[in-house]
């Protein structure tokens, strides 16, 4: 594959705004390929530099400087004079800029500003142009009268339409579209998109499809790339990314994307990006739930970690917390053998919540069990970070593996207090001092919204009311701080209301604190709406996995379907 | 509608403030610059009194008032001797002339000045011309007026020293007399757009400078469009807006800087003619003049509301205001 082939080409593009201070580097060595024909995503949230690297593409870029090459054709965009450049716009490539009233002249009526660039660029008589506008019109769905009119005249809808009409005048190569749906209501939105897609196939451009709309991008495009704080943090086959984000950023964008989740509940990425400025390290660290302190050091660099797909990340993208391969667990009873797990095999990756669903007696508080270490698996093994879990190494240590049993503190511990239920890992492990431990656990109390009276962490765990005391379970999980939680039915014995509360709860420590978390229910309601993706369980075996709007959506084993078909045939 | 309402009360307030006004018409009527006998008798005073029926009580003076005026009377001038409106109507061409062309000179150099200068925001350019302009709207039209006299008229004998025309002469051509006018019209209207200038230079400076950061002009730029079009067609055009706006609001101050030029260069126009009719109490003349000014800077804003909805289309549909 020889440069040529590419119709764009960008290697290492910096764009540094420097009128203001501190300076913003809003593009950060981006490098990317573009084949006729193809169409690439760019996503990311605002802010993060799409527009930016728009606008330095089509070389508007006027306040700010612009490193690297954009090579068209061949020849080097950048740095070339005004007056060569005036030959590649809009002839060769055009962009539908983001819309808004100020896009289009105000005072300019909408058929002379769809038609001036075919009279700058071409020798066409004002009949012809006018002639020319309205065949762009209608093959932008609007009526040809509308030329007579002027943009405050329009609707949103109408705009973007003929922003999309403006930038087909002149038949480019290249097409940028900036956020075409943002600020538009679903109806005219789907109209846009499918606009788009039959006028590629028709006229057979390229283009650059920026949006955080991520339906957008997954109907529109073929490949896609991340940007985060202007540097390009994964990138890959549209469909596959999208399914099988490899990037904790790229992953935070779907689970706060409304088009691709319809009952799960939306949870936006912690935190903000940071302002302005080089980041010497990786620019996600702050808001990465699997950063480490050596993550901040180095910038990770852009490598494959799979075929067709890139990810900057010093630990290759999202990592594996939790593998487990051929579990079996036979129970022996006085007169039989029962064979709770048959070769079970899951993983967890970090910051990832896992459902795991199945009716009661489908194994798995077994499996959890045996995944915790708290009970031997007959065969087959488990790896904690790589790290094979035998015995119970892997809760007993900070940032480690904690398990949420289904019926708490049954039997020994309801004789204890609630400080010392929540401070007894960290006994256990005789982490710091006893000062130190109790203001962690009281720290881990007050995360799960209990409270910290005295008189409270002196009461005696049989005090407690059922809610209570499943919170209780939770701080005692999060004092020492895990990677991966192994809730097992931990809000079933609780009313719906306080089950909500919890789930909720539970699910925002999740994603303020990042760790994974194996959910373990039989209740579908509550998987479907937190869960990322999900294992069935039937007798024992895993009979679907996947992601979990798909199998919401598409269900594909019987038991599957049963299981949904029961769980909601309420709702129907 | 609105501005039969606005004509009326300026009228009626036209009518009542001479009125308010101390001091007797006929005692200067009486008394020329203190040089003449009294022209008037006892008897001609009583005459002229009924006559305008200065004598009557004031709502049968008002109603008549209004009469008069719907049929274009607007009195006679008791110190001229001539129907206010003949005497208005000979005057009135010169200011009008005067005020046209500072305007245009003014609003042309202005705009142009303020966009090399929005071109070249904060470049040499810019400072070099936002200095000179600053310095020189800070004076006041009158002083321009004077120091031009003074050096251009008096010193250096480049211009004549007042009037409008030479009299009593005889061209030979139109042309002729064309470049007499103008050369009694150069210091004036010079001295006029100079003092305009500056408030002319700093607002289209301001609107060019937002126009060419608007989302609209980027787009213009990406469509390859030539760099003339770009400046006259899209950045103009918009610029152009709030500066017009400005013109025709500036309208009345310009009158009254007209006044005072036309004074320091003894022009003979309306500011000249206030000042006499001023001096001398002529009820009748001053009205008058009011009058027509204020008649003619509604015109200009009517016309103003004409040309800004021809500029700009929104105003047309959201009703009629004046958007910058
Ligand atoms: N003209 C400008 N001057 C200075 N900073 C800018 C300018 N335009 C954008 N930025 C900054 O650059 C960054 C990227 O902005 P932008 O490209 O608009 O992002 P996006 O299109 O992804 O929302 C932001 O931090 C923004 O504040
Ligand atoms: S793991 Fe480290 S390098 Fe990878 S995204 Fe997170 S912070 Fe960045
Ligand atoms: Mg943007």
């Amino acid at each position: 594959m020889t440069a040529d082939q590419y119709l764009l080409e960008i290697k290492n593009l910096s764009i540094t705004y420097h009128a203001v201070h501190p300076p913003v580097k809003a593009v950060d060595g981006v490098s990317l390929q573009l084949r006729k024909g193809e169409s690439l995503g760019i996503i990311g949230e605002s802010g993060c530099g799409k527009s930016t690297l728009a606008l330095g593409i089509m070389g508007l870029i006027k306040q700010g400087i612009v490193e690297g090459e954009i090579i068209y054709k061949g020849q080097n965009l950048v740095g070339l004079p005004e007056k060569r450049l005036r030959n590649y716009r809009w002839k060769d490539m055009a962009m539908v800029f983001q819309n808004s009233l100020e896009v289009l002249n105000p005072v300019l009526s909408i058929g002379e500003q769809i038609g001036e660039p075919l009279r700058a660029h071409y020798n066409l008589s004002p009949m012809e142009i006018d002639q020319k506008v309205v065949k762009l019109l209608e093959m932008a769905g609007l009526e040809p009268e509308w030329r007579h009119y002027y943009p405050h005249q329009l609707s949103g809808g109408m705009r973007q339409r003929v922003l999309l009409a403006m930038a087909l005048s002149c038949d480019p190569e290249l097409l940028i579209v900036d956020e075409p749906t943002t600020s538009l209501d679903p109806a005219s939105k789907n109209e846009v998109l499918q606009l788009l897609q039959k006028l590629q196939k028709k006229l057979g451009f390229a283009m650059i499809l920026i949006s955080h709309d991520l339906g957008a991008v997954k109907k529109l495009t073929s490949r896609v790339m991340t940007l985060y704080c202007g540097r390009v943090v994964e990138s890959g086959i549209t469909s596959e990314v999208l399914k099988n984000p490899m990037h904790c950023y790229t992953r935070g964008l779907l689970n706060s994307s409304p088009n691709f989740f319809r009952y799960k509940d939306l949870w936006g990425i912690g935190g903000e990006p940071p302002l302005g400025g080089s980041i010497e390290g990786c620019a996600f660290y702050p808001r990465c739930c699997q950063g480490e302190e050596s993550c901040s050091q180095t910038r990770p660099p852009l490598r494959y970690v799979a075929l067709e797909r890139m990810v900057a990340c010093h630990k290759g993208g999202i990592e594996t917390f939790l593998r487990a391969e051929g579990i079996r667990k036979k129970y022996i009873l006085k007169d039989r053998e029962i064979e709770a797990v048959k070769g079970v095999s899951l993983e967890i990756k970090s910051g990832e919540v896992v459902a795991l669903v199945g009716e009661s007696g489908s194994g798995k508080s077994t499996l959890a069990h045996i995944l915790a270490g708290v009970l031997p698996a007959g065969a087959g093994q488990v790896f904690f970070k790589n790290k094979k879990v035998e015995g119970r190494w892997a809760t007993k240590m900070l940032g480690g593996m904690q398990i949420i049993f289904q019926d708490p503190f049954s039997a020994t511990s309801h004789r204890m207090k609630v400080l010392e239920v929540v401070r007894e890992p960290l006994d256990i492990i005789k982490w710091g001092s006893k000062e130190e431990r109790e203001a962690e656990a009281i720290k881990a109390l007050q995360k799960v919204q209990l409270p910290v009276s005295p008189e409270f962490l002196n009461r005696y765990c049989y005090a407690l009311s059922g809610g209570q005391r499943q919170r209780l379970a939770i701080a005692r999980a999060l004092v020492t701080k895990p990677k991966l939680l192994i809730a097992d039915e931990v809000t079933s014995m609780l009313d719906p209301s306080t089950q909500a509360n919890l789930l909720r709860e539970l699910k925002g420590l999740q994603n303020r604190h990042g760790f994974a978390m194996l959910y373990i229910t039989h209740d579908l309601h509550l998987a479907r709406k937190i869960a990322d993706k999900v294992y069935v369980m039937y007798r024992g075996e895993i009979v679907e996995a996947g992601v979990s709007f798909e199998i919401f959506e598409n269900p594909e084993h019987v038991y599957t379907k049963r299981l949904l078909r029961e769980a909601f045939r309420d709702l129907v | 509608m609105e501005y039969l309402f606005t004509i009326w009360i300026l009228v009626t307030l036209n009518f009542l403030l001479p009125r308010a006004m101390p001091g007797d018409p006929f005692l200067y009527m009486s008394a020329d610059e203190g040089q003449e006998v009294a022209r008037f008798s006892e008897e001609q005073r009583q005459y002229y009194l009924e006559y305008y029926g200065l004598d009557r009580p004031v709502a049968g003076q008002y109603l008549s008032y209004m009469s008069d005026l719907l049929r274009g009377n607007l009195g006679y001038s008791l110190y001229y001797n001539e129907p206010v409106s003949t005497i208005i109507l000979r005057r009135l061409p010169w200011t009008t002339f005067l005020v046209i062309a500072a305007v245009l000179l003014s609003t042309v150099f202005g705009t142009i000045l303020g966009s090399i200068s929005a071109w070249y925001r904060e470049k040499w350019p810019d400072k070099f011309l936002f200095f000179c302009l600053i310095l020189l709207s800070e004076v006041p039209a009158f002083l321009l007026g004077l120091v031009l006299l003074f050096t251009f008229a008096a010193g250096l004998g480049l211009f004549p020293l007042s009037g409008a025309i030479t009299h009593f002469a005889n061209y030979s051509s139109w042309w002729e007399r064309l470049f007499d006018i103008l050369h009694h019209a150069f210091l004036p209207v010079m001295a006029l757009t100079i003092a305009r200038l500056g408030g002319m230079y700093l607002l289209s400076r301001n609107s060019m400078t937002t126009v060419l950061e608007k989302d609209y002009l980027r787009t213009a730029w990406a469509k390859g469009l030539p760099k003339k079009r770009i400046i006259f067609r899209h950045a103009l055009r918009n610029a152009m807006l709030p500066i017009v706006t400005r013109v025709f609001l500036s309208l009345g101050s310009l009158v009254g800087g007209a006044i005072l030029v036309e004074n320091v260069f003894a022009y003979p126009g309306l500011g000249h003619l206030m000042r006499e009719a001023v001096m001398v109490h002529d009820y009748p003349l001053v009205q008058g003049i009011f009058l027509v000014v204020t008649i003619c800077v509604l015109l200009a804003n009517f016309l103003a509301d004409l040309v800004y909805k021809k500029l700009d289309p929104r105003i047309s549909d959201y009703s009629g205001i004046h958007g910058g």
